[in-house]
């Protein structure tokens, strides 16, 4: 080999290396091209990527619910189905090197998530009940965007109701209790979804206790009227009401519950005693029963 | 010459090999994240210290079940700590990439996040997460996208018989 020769050869091995490298940039270059994806897509609406170049490509979809790995053609638009993005996130696509990003955002309300509370509460009550509303479209996506949500609370034909507005996907509301006792209707509902739950109104506390008492062949019978609340529901069955007697011997105490809107209890025997009636914090009137009267 | 020729191909592979398809960096899927939870901002109830201890400890414990299944593509993993629609769209995202063959290595750097409502009757918790993750996308071994980024989650938790669990789990553009 001439020296000569071997100087055409060099020179060729180092243009060639150029060139491969320029081939490689060029590459690079070409693989840089970015995807144009919008920034947000509404959930279950599709999307259409333009692609460019040719041959074919590996596609890769990853989102939540999703994981896409498909072979497409460079050149041609890529279609992403509208059910490959239903669920509201976010999703990376990468097609041949390249990557980008985009958000699936929740669509209309369709369904509410409806927490009521209590299910049995005291009638007559300030801000007692209390309703959480979460707004979903169709795909179970929280949905984002202030919605109204209308609470709803009938009980003894009359109607309370209250709208708010969702804050983060969420609403709530406080509500009164009525004035009657019974089975209240709790509504939410925000554009076409509607979500009922029956809140149980039961009287409260009892406002006054009034008793009798009378001479019975084991001792004395106390018996109070029949209770009542401030709103003049008859106070629950099973509420507990406590007797006392005081004389010289000592206290006895009876607890008894009311049964069909009364209580009543046996006491000891005695010619001198002081008799009382509580229910809570509720005292009732008292008796001095003197003489066996 | 060839040598020559082979020497420049092979360094212009690897150059190449090394900007599409980076090696994942190697850390421990299975540690628990960090969370540091605020509380101030949360309405209509305050968070009571207690609550909110067991729900970082709850979400944490999440995260890190999620980040494992994801990445071993195991839908047994996430019932402890996942309902709802959150359980199926994760049980969804496992199976699709199961038939696609891909998983994904989530190394987790933390969250920052911020409670914003907490029901009246206490039974659900919404959340406001900044969470740094280095989120890797793999199709078998070869890594398909890799990227370090910011992500805001919103979250929604629900009280279970002793814990908080995932009902929601929602990445969105910002809050």
């Amino acid at each position: 080999m001439t020296k000569g020769s071997i100087e055409v050869k060099v020179k060729f091995g180092g243009m060639m290396a150029i060139a491969l490298l320029l081939m490689c940039c060029f590459a690079i270059a070409t693989h840089a091209a970015e995807i144009n994806v919008p920034a947000t897509v509404p959930a279950g609406s599709g999307l259409t990527i333009p692609s460019s170049g040719s041959g074919s490509a590996t596609l890769y979809v990853a989102g939540p619910g999703t994981a896409i790995k498909r072979t497409v053609q460079l050149g041609r638009e890529i279609r992403l189905g509208a059910d490959e993005l239903q669920n509201a996130g976010r999703y990376v696509v990468s097609l041949d090197g390249n990557t980008a990003t985009f958000f699936v955002t929740a669509g209309p309300v369709q369904s509410i998530a409806f927490l009521a509370r209590p299910s049995r509460v005291p009638a007559d009550t300030p801000n007692v009940i209390t309703g959480t509303a979460f707004v979903f479209d169709k795909y179970q996506n929280l949905v984002l965007q202030p919605q109204p949500v209308k609470f709803e609370l009938t009980a003894n034909g009359q109607t309370t109701s209250r709208t708010e507005t969702t804050k983060n996907g969420v609403a709530f509301a406080k509500l009164d209790s009525s004035k009657k006792q019974g089975p209240a209707q709790f509504v939410a509902s925000s554009g076409p979804a509607s979500v009922r739950r029956v809140v149980q109104e039961v009287a409260s506390d009892p406002c006054s206790i009034r008793m009798t008492a009378v001479r019975d062949k084991n001792g004395i019978l106390a018996r109070t009227d029949p209770i009542h609340d401030c709103a003049g529901n008859p106070v629950s069955d099973g509420t507990i009401v406590t007797f006392t007697s005081t004389d010289a011997k000592g206290k006895s105490t009876v607890d008894a519950r009311i049964r069909q809107g009364i209580a009543e209890a046996e006491l000891p025997a005695s010619n001198d005693a002081t008799i009382s009636v509580a229910s809570g914090v509720v005292v009732g009137n008292e008796i001095q029963w003197r003489g066996g009267q | 010459m060839r040598a020559i020729f082979s020497a420049v191909l092979t360094l212009a592979a690897l150059a190449v090999g090394a900007m599409v398809f980076p090696t994942p960096p190697s850390v421990l899927a299975a540690s628990t994240p960090s969370i540091a939870i605020s509380v101030e901002h949360a309405t209509p109830r305050e968070i009571e210290e207690t609550t909110q201890k067991s729900l970082a400890r709850d979400y944490a414990t999440a995260w890190q079940a999620m980040t494992e299944s994801l990445d071993q593509n195991r839908a047994d993993l996430i019932s402890a700590n996942f309902i709802g629609t959150a359980s199926d769209k994760l049980t969804a995202t496992i199976h699709e990439q199961t038939k696609a063959g891909l998983h994904q290595h989530i190394t987790d750097q933390g969250h920052s996040v911020d409670a914003v409502f907490y029901s009246p009757e206490g039974s659900a918790i919404e959340l406001h997460d900044t969470a740094h993750l280095q989120i890797d996308v793999m199709d078998g071994s070869k890594v398909v996208h890799s990227e370090n980024a910011t992500v805001h989650y919103v979250v929604l938790l629900t009280a279970a018989e002793n814990s908080w669990k995932v009902r929601v789990l929602e990445a969105v553009p910002g809050f």
